[in-house]
């Protein structure tokens, strides 16, 4: 058959499909017709984001990829990406002495010194972590919306595993949104030098034997919500969640100091180790959070105010509150610049003790971890934003992060009394966005 | 907070929303809460970075979504 010089409305139809057929056969662009149709492109967001505590504690350099795509009609798949690199000084739990103080790192390798009235922080804290994460999301009717998602994060001493799913639908004209979302993690705890035993005493360089294996834990998270429209300028959202974690909640590298009653001082450790006596410290095997959350956002012409706020409540004697106010303020041709505040209270959990003292019996449980201590948070930021030709936008944000915490009451016995039992913690965040415009 | 007392908390607001829900704006009125930053998580980065690092720092997680983790934050 010979092909007419004019083309054939049959041929016409079936050309452009065609086309893009030979074209990526052949590795090249469709044309612009085609992609049009067929290949929405990608919203992808990046970041930069740097933690960095004062006196060379922890640092945490943090680049972040996400990205979204309408594979079919509102059906969205979410792809993300997150590697961090971590270094710097962890503070282990035991409490300044008015001697120095020797510890044997937790591979059991090697010992480090804290200079008398210094806080205890082990230096060997190093580690990079990668994270990844899949969400597909998709309509189950006009007006039900499920996601459904997989997380995984790997670093040296700790794998993540998770799935989550969340349904949300529309009521009232779409002015009310319920949803109900439900995800469970089972993550892998692989310590440097094998997880202590709980309570028991930190032994001297080479001696691993109060060390056992991997650990585990399971967690599961329930969330109710409920998204309503006020006004034409007013959106608020009011959350329930339960997290039931189940496992091993022990935090591995941290110790307890143990000290006599009426002198402050360490006493010695176990026979022929050369060190004081330090006791790695023991979580219960079970916690239960509920927390509830309200959130408001309202427009005023063009700016915008944000402002929320957390209760949380466990089963190991922590109570929250976290307050948190932003305003975006815009400022024409796509710049903003938003002020952030955010307030945090928390009480100690029951078992928290800043010292253990010698000839006392010993608690069931037992840590010294500042976080699980009674302190206030307060973080003071700015973001600036502005957008792109392309219909993308840069941004930067640097905030101030700052815990003021006391010490378990009744620590401060003897040479205890002389050094700060909490040090305040101090930490600088910047983060610099770019997302990229889809014209 | 007492957990009666949270759970009096949570119905009551919730009542009131669906009830306030009722006036409704049209959809034809949504546009400027159809504007990026008046969504409920307008910057998702950003979000994801506070959790991960108040998740780290904090006893507290979670309460806007699921409650973070996967890390076995120094």
């Amino acid at each position: 058959m010979q092909l007419k010089n004019g083309k054939s409305p049959t041929f016409r139809r079936i050309g452009a499909p065609l086309a893009a057929a030979t074209c990526a056969l052949l590795g090249q662009s469709a044309p612009r017709e085609v992609a049009a149709q067929e290949l929405m492109p990608w919203d992808i967001d990046t970041s930069l984001l740097i933690y960095s505590e004062s006196d060379g504690r922890v640092r945490d350099t943090s680049l972040n990829a996400r990205a979204r795509k309408e594979i079919r009609e509102e059906k969205f798949l979410d792809l993300t990406l997150a590697i961090d690199s971590l270094t710097g000084a962890s503070p282990s739990g035991a409490v300044p002495a008015s001697t120095v103080q020797t510890f044997t790192s937790p591979s059991g390798n090697s010992q480090y010194t804290v200079g008398a009235g210094a806080q205890a922080l082990d230096t060997s804290f190093l580690d990079t972590r990668t994270a990844l994460s899949a969400n597909w999301e998709m309509p189950l009717t006009r007006l039900a919306l499920l996601s459904v998602g997989a997380s995984l994060s790997d670093e040296y001493d700790y794998t993540h595993t998770g799935l989550n799913a969340r349904l949300a639908r529309d009521f009232n004209n779409r002015n009310t949104t319920l949803s109900f979302g439900l995800a469970l993690a089972n993550d892998t705890i692989s310590p440097v030098g094998g997880s202590p035993v709980p309570l028991a005493p930190l032994l001297g360089l080479g001696n691993q034997t109060n060390k056992r294996g991997d650990q585990s834990k399971d967690v599961t998270d329930l969330l109710f919500g409920v998204t309503q429209v006020l006004n034409r300028h007013t959106i608020v959202q009011l959350n329930y969640s339960l997290s039931q974690a189940d496992g091993y909640l022990t935090d591995p590298y941290k110790l307890l100091s143990v000290v006599d009653p009426v002198t402050g001082n360490p006493v010695p450790g176990p026979a022929g180790s050369g060190l004081s006596r330090y006791l790695f410290e023991r979580r219960p095997d079970t916690r239960d959070k509920q927390s509830l959350y309200g959130l408001v956002k309202r427009d005023f012409n063009g700016d915008v105010l944000e402002a929320s706020y957390r209760y949380m409540t466990d089963d190991w004697g922590v109570d929250s509150h976290t307050v948190e106010l932003r305003y975006r303020w815009s400022f024409g041709s796509g710049r903003y610049l938003q002020p952030h505040v955010r307030f945090y209270q928390q009480t100690a959990a029951d078992f928290y003790r800043t010292v253990l003292f010698n000839g006392a019996p010993l608690p069931t449980y037992a840590t010294a971890d500042h976080r699980l201590g009674e302190f206030d948070g307060l973080t003071l930021g700015v973001k600036y934003g502005r957008a792109t030709a392309r219909g993308g936008e840069w941004s930067t944000r640097v905030e101030y992060y700052t815990q003021t915490g006391n010490p378990a009451p009744g620590s401060a016995v003897g040479a205890l009394a002389n050094f700060d039992l909490y040090p305040d913690l101090n930490a600088l965040i910047a983060q610099f966005s770019y997302k990229f415009g889809r014209r | 907070m007492n957990e009666p007392t949270l759970r009096r908390v949570l119905a009551a607001t919730g009542a009131a929303l669906l009830l306030g829900g009722c006036a409704g704006v049209q959809p034809w009125d949504r546009d400027v809460l159809a504007r990026p930053e008046m969504q409920i998580v307008s910057d998702p980065s950003e979000a994801a970075a506070d959790e991960h690092i108040y998740f780290s720092k904090e006893a507290s997680s979670g309460g806007q979504g699921f409650g973070g983790g996967g890390c076995g934050c120094n």
